[in-house]
């Protein structure tokens, strides 16, 4: 066996090449999933433009090509898929030896379509979803993500339903709407990766609290409670966290397709789970997750014999244990959350080691 | 296409300063010039992604780019010039460098804004660097004679010495209240000769040029610069949600005709 780039040899079950550190293609490869493996995409709707294309001539038909990250079927004309921005033509999104998969590259200035409405994205560290909304298209966002707008774009408040408890978990309470026609942008406030997830008729995700940036406003908003939790102190002063969040948001395109913007800090990585595979995540660094992926708290605790306090709580470690079938994302750059002086939790594994 | 009339030389997109044909970036802004300017559908601009190691002149002094997340400014200052800055944003400097204090007025009003009550002025020869806090981009703005620029107070990391630095009182309680950057702004203003600003915007920095009377809708947060012939005021949206009594949003409305520039990473502030 002969590494495809340099042509040195390479021997059985080497990963690179050791010669120029090209990665072996995988042809008898183990029962490794394929890099890219999004769940199953109903076929597209042609992306819609502003103004109706004129009829093909049958002299040249479109030659179409298949989006890599978000299955759409895209003219290879274009440089960017205009549902997700994600750059085409580029060589395959290799997963990491684990199976992780990156966001796959995204060119500057890059531009979605939804609706009549145009989303341009740009900037690079701290990326901007800038939105050309047409008339009668709108988008609703949480208010302090605003960047600019055109003075004539309207904004108006949408109506969340259970206010209260969304208080109490600290949830905006307020959902902000701008409806076009006209530009308006959003941003976070941290370095990070602007996450284009376009929503199938029929399909949910569920996102961390906090990550969203904006979603066209056929895109149904819920909430659920995340079940995911672990006590410190004692008595009185016992006080709970919730380190997935104690709701996580629920987004559903029910009959037409949506458009999510979601924002996460750093660098975000991508795997498809099987049925029942799972894999161990620390609760702060998930950022979404299809919803046929289950969550659990697991605690892996170190033997330290003949200490006293070989098994209390304080020194566990403290993860989260995802369980396929379904798509899971991390982020990076994420909270670091003290995991000692730990007193109890949410339904949890644990395992010595 | 470049002018061919102009002996042969391409103008900065970005500064408007000539350079030599084959130059690959600009020697007075450091903008590349062999890549296409990237400006959005809405019209910002945005800007240029300085490369590594770029170098950028001034007076008888370069100073020289390095690094692309949270870049350094490295001066290597000619003998008798000088920069003046904030002394937060010093990096490293040779022994030889002398260092001296701006002189300002109204410094007692400066201290009660939180402002920098002494700006730091250091002279060559000799070399120093310059970076600030976060990840963000280096904005060289060669200054001309006759422009007046107003920047957002810690916004900028150094100034040549023929630039005057003075600050501007931001008018109006609101403005100061829920504008978001406090009670004073930069301003510099160039007398003779021109000279060389460099500012430091928190994530990705667009500018965008508004005509007489054009105005946008900013978080206040985000605002970096302007030319002092744009006015900037705070307007609040009201978030009403019947029940909880609402909230404010504010915004600050900026008009032209002049630039203005932004930054991704806004600094945020609470709404009221």
């Amino acid at each position: 066996m002969f590494c495809t780039h340099c042509g040195s040899p390479i021997h059985e079950g080497q990963t690179f090449c050791t010669n120029c550190g090209n990665r072996v293609a995988q042809a008898a490869a183990a029962p490794n999933p394929p890099a890219q493996h999004l769940p199953p995409v109903p076929p597209l709707p042609p992306v819609p433009s502003a103004a109706p294309l004129p009829p093909v001539p049958p002299a040249a038909p479109a030659r179409m090509t298949r989006c890599d990250w978000c299955g759409a079927t895209v003219d290879t004309s274009q440089s960017s898929c205009p549902r997700c921005g994600a750059t085409l033509h580029h060589a395959p999104v290799a997963a990491s030896a684990s199976g992780w998969t990156q966001l796959p590259p995204r060119k500057d200035m890059a531009k979605l379509q939804f609706g009549k409405s145009s989303c341009q994205i740009e900037g690079l560290y701290v990326p901007v979803a800038d939105m050309n909304l047409a008339a009668g298209d709108s988008v609703y966002f949480a208010h302090h993500v605003l960047l600019w707008k055109d003075p004539a774009v309207n904004i108006t408040t949408m109506s969340l339903k259970g206010a209260w408890k969304r208080m109490f978990a600290g949830l905006p309470l307020i959902m902000t709407q701008a409806e076009g026609p006209g530009h308006i942008a959003f941003s976070k406030d941290d370095p990070g990766e602007l996450i284009p997830v376009p929503l199938q008729p029929g399909q949910a995700i569920d996102v961390r609290e906090h990550m969203l940036l904006a979603a066209t406003t056929n895109v149904g908003y819920d909430w659920f409670q995340t079940g995911i939790w672990f006590q410190t102190r004692n008595g009185d002063d016992t006080e709970t966290h919730y380190p997935v969040g104690n709701f996580m948001d629920r987004f559903a395109s029910p009959q037409t397709p949506g458009l999510l913007l979601l924002h996460a800090g750093g660098n975000v990585l991508v795997r498809t789970l099987q049925p029942g595979q799972t894999i161990l995540v620390k609760p702060t660094a998930l950022v979404f997750k299809d919803p046929t992926v289950s969550m659990q708290l697991h605690f892996e605790m170190p033997q330290t014999r003949g200490m006293f306090w070989g098994s209390s709580w304080g020194a566990r470690y403290m993860w989260l244990r995802l369980a396929g079938p379904g798509r899971v994302a991390v982020q990076s750059v994420f909270e670091r959350i003290n995991e000692g002086a730990m007193t109890g939790s949410s339904s949890a594994t644990a395992a010595q080691w | 296409m470049a002018p061919e009339s102009s002996f042969e030389r391409i103008q900065c997109q970005w500064c408007q300063s000539m350079n030599e044909k084959s130059a690959l970036a600009c020697r007075a802004c450091g903008a590349p010039l062999d890549i296409r300017n990237l400006i959005s559908e809405s019209g910002w601009r945005e800007a240029p992604r300085i490369r590594d190691m770029t170098q950028i002149q001034f007076s008888s002094s370069t100073c020289q780019v390095e690094g692309e997340v949270v870049p350094v400014a490295e001066i290597n200052l000619g003998p008798g010039d000088s920069v003046f800055f904030e002394h937060h944003v010093m990096l490293w400097k040779e022994e030889r460098v002398a260092m001296s204090v701006l002189q300002l007025s109204g410094g007692f009003k400066r201290a009660f804004a939180g402002m920098p009550f002494i700006i730091s002025v250091a002279t060559g020869p000799g070399r120093i660097a310059f970076s600030r806090d976060a990840t963000g981009e280096l904005i060289v703005l060669p200054l001309h004679p006759g422009m007046e620029l107003d920047v957002r107070e810690h916004a900028f990391l150094l100034s040549s010495h023929q630039i005057n630095y003075s600050f501007v009182r931001i008018k109006g309680l609101t403005n100061i209240l829920f504008g978001g950057q406090g009670m004073y702004m930069d301003r510099f203003v160039t007398a003779g000769s021109p000279g060389v600003l460099i500012l430091h915007g928190y994530g990705n920095v667009f500018e965008r040029r508004l005509g007489p009377g054009e105005s946008i809708m900013l978080e206040p947060g985000a605002f970096l610069y302007k030319d002092s012939t744009v006015t900037m005021d705070v307007e609040f949206q009201r978030l009403g949600s019947g029940f909880f009594g609402g909230t404010n949003m504010s915004l600050a409305r900026v008009t032209g005709p002049g630039r203005v520039g932004i930054q991704s990473m806004y600094v945020h502030h609470h709404t009221e």
